[in-house]
This record gives structure tokens, C-alpha cells and sequence, in this order.
């Protein structure tokens, strides 16, 4: 069976579509006047973790050598101690690198995010294999148009990502709390580890979502959302002068969304019950869309509480927003909540910036992604289709000026040719308990220890 | 575990005297003491049964309370000879913050110095904030006449975390960060108190003029901590001759637990004081 698609990015006017499908990038194109689509680029991260982890072994045991010499040195000459000969070092060996055993986890080199540059020339991914930004140009010329430019590998694990509004970096924000700034178009890869690449800012929690806005004179500020229900907005680039934080969050902080209408206008959502609309400039919650309702009906054995933190009864429900996007004029936003069906849009009033739900869209499957083509009026959603044979791939909903829908023909020729176009490459086709963990927010929620 | 380490064990006379500091911590942490009732004289709590292993780890999710926002803070729980009844207003706000105060020596020193400002300890290891508690409530007893101690108190928290949850922007004039973890190995150095990015955010809640004080008894740390500090944009040292003028270095050096214990030691102390600068115009 074809793989269930993690997640996708789509360009402003909804006309090219990435796909992530396990550890690979999967482009496509909508010809609207044909309504077809076209396979344009691909690739796969066939990074070689081993080698990776060799060369920080090593490079750990250099540094740790180089210390333990040091040490040794400065202690001969306090003591007056006549130094070893180097009969010792001569007899050391390089460290092994540690192999998994049979009973460890499976390892994933899941991409974990997409992200496109302002201008669309350049399109960045998350890599877990060797923790890296991945930096393509597009170029739609070429028969793939996927160009890789520079694979920067970055201390911890990249999570996030977004770029500065004149492009020339990408900010990227780690599970370790930190932001990195990384040269979008010079393809010189610094390093990693000896203080080649110092983060901008840090929390001391795991980032989930980073965000850049302008203010009234242009001037950027970075806004970083962690698992410790913290909003941060810091200027940029004097990243060391904190502007504020949004407090109001219960819980982690799983997605936000900064609308390009609207003044000062900021969404979040995660592991509360609710959907928060903030005025950025005052820090303030102007309103809190309470979603225990709407999602109630929706809700099943996905979102109980693990045994461990259940009750006698079995009632503790646990549940987390996803995903929440806009458009680039339409004033609506559209989130959903993890491992359920339905996707909901609420129209917003730009002015005040309360939020009204209007619209539940059902689909056949749990929701996996959610992306916006911003000035296309179009949502996509891909769907988990491995519990059912033969399974819709994903949901196009478009706005008809009055509503939004279903786009059934789209979403056909979309699903007819993905099948006819992976049926045989042998990454996007996997067995059915060799599927990515698809769902990956819910996890955030903390477990206080003492 | 040792004989008599178990905290289970309702016979060790650990776990006695914690359950009855605690009931005796319930019934008083949050009482205007009455100057004028005459009391017995409250014994002040003994370190031996609040001992708790030195290092705690500042990224795991530990149960902590703290306030969704610096507005949603209870401030007159803490500080209940400051709260203005007619206004139903805390009449003062913590100005002094004390990070890792340990077992409350330096609080407890700086409370007479400075009458008119509220000191702050903030503590993440539970026992030794029970402490500080049960140190407080029986100085307090012991100095109602005089309203001794209503200045100071001590809070169980993650500062690295949840700073920002206590205090407003440039509400601080004074930071302590006094003997802190020194975090030896090199991968753990994002654990330890001063980092450049952490920096920024005690930048955010120092008024401009205010003072980091740091002080150590590791060279290493003391290098680390004066690097980064120093490459801050919104940080500036102070002189020597500053730190010879200022009370607080003195009593920061001679008046903390660690403080004296490097003193019995003979060992080194390595002092580092920082002014807040303004912000620069934002570009």
C-alpha cells in the first residue's frame, strides 16, 4: 500500500504541491485548465546516519582526549611531576560507535516539516536523520525541480521553521529550545558543533512553532511557542531584546498562525480546549474559541488518556489541536484536532478578532496535515488511509465565495495519479505496520514528575 | 538506601519531623502574624532532615505551581504584611530576586538592608524550599514585635522556565545568582543558570540599572559566567571598586550557605557584578 502523506506545503496560489512521504519529497503540479496533475521533483534523504554519529564519536573523543591532556599537563607542572611518557596514548583506540540492539526502537528519518521561502524560490525541509535544514532551490525547468543547495546539519533536533521576510535566513527552532539563524542562499555549510552556529534565542523547552511578523515601520519580531504554554515575541535581528510573551495558554502550544489581514492579529492553538486570538501588539487574549463542544462528537479511543494517567472510569479525554492555517485575504481560519475527522473553519472579524465557528467539514478518515494555498482560497488535508483499503489519499475544500467545499474532482485526479505515478517506487509503498508514527502532537502533553 | 533513608518509613524520625513541619508550614505560611500576641519562641528548622541530593534537573516537567501570568500572581500569600486592606492592593512588589536561593541565607541577610523592597527566593529542590519556608515562618514568630522578616520568602519554581510567569517586564532591580549548579561536563552546559539566551530574559524582567550579582567558587564557572555576561549586548560589568562599595557584595559573599562553607574550606570566591543597560533603538 502507498504510504499515508505526513504532511504538505502548497504554494500561494495552490498550483504546486510538496508532499512529504516518509523520508521523501514528493512534488507535484495542478493543471487547472486540464484538471491533471504532473510529477515535477522528487527526492529522498538517503543520509547515512552512521556515518554522522562516527564522526561526533570521534570528534567527542577528540575533545575529550584534548581536555583529559590538558589536565594532565597542568597537574605535571603543578606537582613537578616528570611526565608519562606516550606509552598510553599510542595504545588508545577510537571509540565504537553504539548499535542499536535487537529490542530498540525503530528509527524514523522522518522530515518533519516543509516550509517555502517568502518568494517561493526556495523550499526548506526538516531532516531527522542527521538533524539538518534542508535548503532547495525550484527551479521549474529542470525535468526535477528540486535543486539541493546546502544540507546544514544543526546541533539538535530541528522542529520549526520560517524565514525572515526579506528571505536571506531561515529560522529554524529546535526540541532543545534554541533558534538558529541559517544563510538561505550561500550554500557554505558552517559547523554544527564547535561554535560555528550559535542560536539566537532559546527557551528552555521543546519549540513547536516559530513565526515572523512586521510591525507598523516593517521592523521583524520572531515569535517562538513552546511545550510549556509560553508564546515568546523577541525583536529581529536584535534577538537578545525580548518584546513579550502571550500568557493565557494552559497547555502546550502546538501550532500558530499570523494572518497577513488583520492588524496585530495572532492564532494559537495545542493542548488546551480552546483556540486562542491574541492583539500581538498588546499582548493581549482578545478570545478564546472553546472547542470542547465541537470536537466532542468527533472524539473515540484515540484521545483516552494512557492508562497510566486514566481514572477508574476510563473518562480522562485527552485531545490537541494540530494545525491551524488562514488564507492570505479570506478572513477565516481552519484547524483540527488530532486523530479525528473533522476539519473546522471559523470566520474571524479582522477588526476585533473573535473568532465563529461556520463550517464542520466531515471527511472519510482521520485528518493527518492540514496546509493553506493562501491566495487560492484552497485547504488541503491528507488523510491516514491505512486502515482502510483503497483509502482516500487526501481532501482538497475550496472557497466558492460563499462557502467552502469538498473538491471532489481534485481530489480524485490527485488520488488516481499518485497511485499510477508511486505504484512502483519502493519508498512510498510500505507495509502496514511499517507506517511513520503519523501522530506526533499529542505526546507533547506533560506528565509532572515531582 | 541506608538504614533510616526511607521517606516511607513512618517510623524514620525524618519523615516525623517533615509531616510535622508541614502540618505547622500549612496552618502558618500564609498568616499576618499578630505582633502583639506573645507566643513561644518557634524552634528554627533543622537542616539535617531537610537534606536533598545538590543537582536538580532544570529541563524535566516537575510539578510546579506558578501563575499563568505576572497579573495572575498571589503576591499577598507570600508577603501578607504587605497587602493594603482598604485598597485590597499589594502595596509593594518584589524587586530583589534571589535564583537558587538555597537554604536562605543571603534572603535572610538582605531582608533588614532593604526594609522597603520585597525579596524573592526562588529554590526548585523541594526540601530545601521547605526549608526556607520553616526558617521564615519561625524568624517571623520570633521577630513579631517588630515586623522582622515580612520582607522576604521563598518560592519552589523553575526560573529557566517560568521567570516570565512571575515578573513584569523591568519589574527587578536586583538579581542574585549565588553558588549555582556549575554543571561541569560540556554537553550539560545549556543546564547551567547563565547562558546567552537566558540572559535575554532576565534582561527582560531587570529595569534598566539593575544589577546581575554573580558569585562562585569555580573558576571555571566564574570564566563562563563573566563570558557571557560580557558578549550580552544589554549587560555592562561594574568595577572593582564598585563591588568594594556595595553591601549587597558583602553580605552575597560572606553571608550564603555555600558561601561559608568555601570560607571553612578556604577556598576561592570569584565575584561578578553586571549593570542592565538600556535597550538600543530597535532596528
Amino acid at each position: 500500500m502507498l504510504h499515508p502523506i505526513q504532511s504538505t506545503v502548497m504554494s500561494r496560489d495552490g498550483s504546486v504541491v510538496f508532499c512529504i512521504i516518509k523520508n521523501m519529497i514528493q512534488v507535484f503540479q495542478w493543471d487547472s485548465t486540464k484538471s491533471e496533475f504532473l510529477a515535477i521533483g522528487q527526492w529522498h534523504d538517503d543520509q547515512d546516519k552512521t556515518s554522522t554519529i562516527q564522526k561526533t564519536v570521534l570528534e567527542e573523543q577528540k575533545r575529550q582526549r584534548a581536555e583529559n591532556e590538558a589536565k594532565r599537563r597542568k597537574l605535571d607542572k603543578e606537582e613537578a611531576v616528570p611526565a608519562e611518557t606516550d606509552k598510553s596514548s599510542s595504545k588508545l583506540k577510537d571509540a565504537k560507535v553504539p548499535i542499536p540492539g535487537t529490542g530498540a526502537p525503530p528509527v524514523y528519518n522522518h522530515i518533519r516539516n516543509l516550509a517555502l521561502s517568502r518568494n517561493e524560490n526556495l523550499l526548506f525541509a526538516c531532516a531527522d536523520s542527521d538533524k539538518a535544514l534542508v535548503i532547495f532551490e525550484l527551479d521549474y525547468k529542470k525535468e526535477n525541480c528540486l535543486v539541493l543547495k546546502k544540507r546544514q546539519p544543526l546541533p539538535k533536533r530541528p522542529n520549526a521553521l520560517t524565514s525572515t521576510t526579506d528571505d536571506k535566513h531561515v529560522l529554524v527552532a529546535d526540541k532543545f529550545g534554541d533558534v538558529y539563524a541559517v544563510d538561505a542562499h550561500s550554500s557554505e555549510v558552517v559547523n554544527a558543533t564547535n561554535g560555528g552556529l550559535e542560536p539566537i534565542l532559546g527557551h528552555v523547552s521543546l519549540l513547536t512553532a516559530v513565526a515572523i511578523i512586521s510591525d507598523a515601520d516593517g521592523k521583524q519580531l520572531l515569535v517562538t511557542a513552546d511545550r510549556d504554554e509560553h508564546i515568546r515575541i523577541t525583536h529581529y535581528p536584535q534577538t537578545y531584546i525580548v518584546d513579550k510573551w502571550l500568557f493565557g495558554s494552559k497547555q502546550f502550544i502546538s501550532t500558530l498562525c499570523v494572518p497577513e489581514w488583520g492588524t496585530n492579529l495572532l492564532f494559537s492553538a495545542g493542548g488546551d480546549t480552546f483556540v486562542s486570538a491574541w492583539n500581538w501588539q498588546t499582548g493581549e487574549l482578545i478570545d478564546k474559541l472553546d472547542i470542547g463542544e465541537l470536537v466532542e462528537p468527533y472524539l473515540g479511543e484515540a484521545q483516552l488518556a494512557p492508562s497510566k494517567f486514566q481514572d477508574e472510569s476510563n473518562s480522562v479525554v485527552e485531545y490537541a489541536v494540530s494545525k491551524l492555517v488562514t488564507f492570505s485575504t479570506l478572513t477565516f481560519v481552519a484547524f483540527f484536532v488530532e486523530q479525528t475527522k473533522a476539519l473546522f473553519i471559523c470566520k474571524v472579524d479582522p477588526l476585533v478578532g473573535n473568532l465563529t465557528l461556520v463550517q464542520t467539514i466531515e471527511m472519510s478518515l482521520n485528518i493527518v496535515s492540514l496546509s493553506s494555498a493562501l491566495s487560492a482560497d484552497t485547504l488541503m488535508v491528507t488523510l491516514d488511509h491505512s486502515e482502510a483499503e483503497d483509502g482516500q489519499l487526501v481532501s482538497y475544500v475550496t472557497w466558492d465565495g460563499s462557502e467552502f467545499s469538498v473538491d471532489g474532482k481534485r481530489n480524485i485526479s490527485f488520488h488516481n495519479y499518485i497511485i499510477d505515478n508511486l505504484v512502483d517506487n519502493p519508498i512510498a509503498n510500505t507495509e502496514a505496520d511499517d507506517i511513520y508514527p503519523l501522530y506526533n502532537v499529542g505526546s507533547l502533553r506533560k506528565r509532572a514528575e515531582n | 538506601m541506608k538504614a533510616g533513608m526511607s521517606l516511607d518509613d513512618p517510623s524514620s524520625k525524618r519523615q516525623a519531623y517533615r509531616l510535622k513541619k508541614q502540618e505547622n508550614r500549612e496552618e502558618l505560611k500564609h498568616v499576618r502574624i499578630d505582633p502583639t500576641a506573645t507566643s513561644e519562641k518557634v524552634d528554627l528548622p533543622r537542616k539535617r532532615f531537610y537534606r536533598q541530593r545538590a543537582h536538580s534537573n532544570p529541563f524535566s516537567d516537575h510539578q510546579l505551581e506558578y501563575p499563568v501570568s505576572p497579573d495572575d500572581m498571589d503576591w499577598q500569600k507570600l508577603y501578607p504584611h504587605f497587602f493594603d486592606v482598604g485598597t485590597n492592593r499589594m502595596s509593594k512588589q518584589v524587586t530583589i530576586a534571589d535564583i537558587g536561593c538555597g537554604f536562605g541565607g543571603l534572603l535572610i541577610d538582605l531582608s533588614p538592608e532593604f526594609p522597603e523592597n520585597l525579596i524573592l527566593g526562588m529554590e526548585i529542590r523541594v526540601q530545601v524550599t521547605n526549608y526556607v519556608e520553616d526558617r521564615i515562618i519561625a524568624l517571623r514568630s520570633n521577630n513579631a514585635a517588630i515586623n522582622g522578616y515580612q520582607n522576604i520568602n521563598v518560592l519552589r519554581g523553575n526560573s529557566m522556565k517560568f521567570l516570565p510567569n512571575f515578573f513584569h517586564k523591568a519589574q527587578l532591580e536586583k538579581m542574585f545568582f549565588c553558588f549555582p549548579d556549575p554543571h561541569f561536563k560540556q554537553r550539560k552546559h545549556k543546564a547551567r543558570i547563565i547562558t546567552n539566551t537566558l540572559l535575554s530574559e532576565y534582561a527582560y524582567v531587570l529595569k534598566e540599572g539593575g544589577v546581575v550579582y554573580t558569585i562562585t567558587d569555580v573558576l571555571d564557572l566564574h570564566e563562563w559566567m563573566v563570558k557571557h555576561l560580557e558578549e550580552h549586548p544589554l549587560f555592562d560589568r561594574l568595577s572593582k571598586d564598585w563591588e568594594q562599595s556595595d553591601k549587597c557584595v558583602q553580605i552575597m559573599t560572606h553571608a550564603t550557605e555555600e558561601g561559608k562553607k568555601v570560607e571553612r574550606k578556604k577556598g576561592d570566591k570569584y565575584v561578578a557584578c553586571f549593570v542592565r543597560l538600556p535597550n538600543p533603538p530597535i532596528v
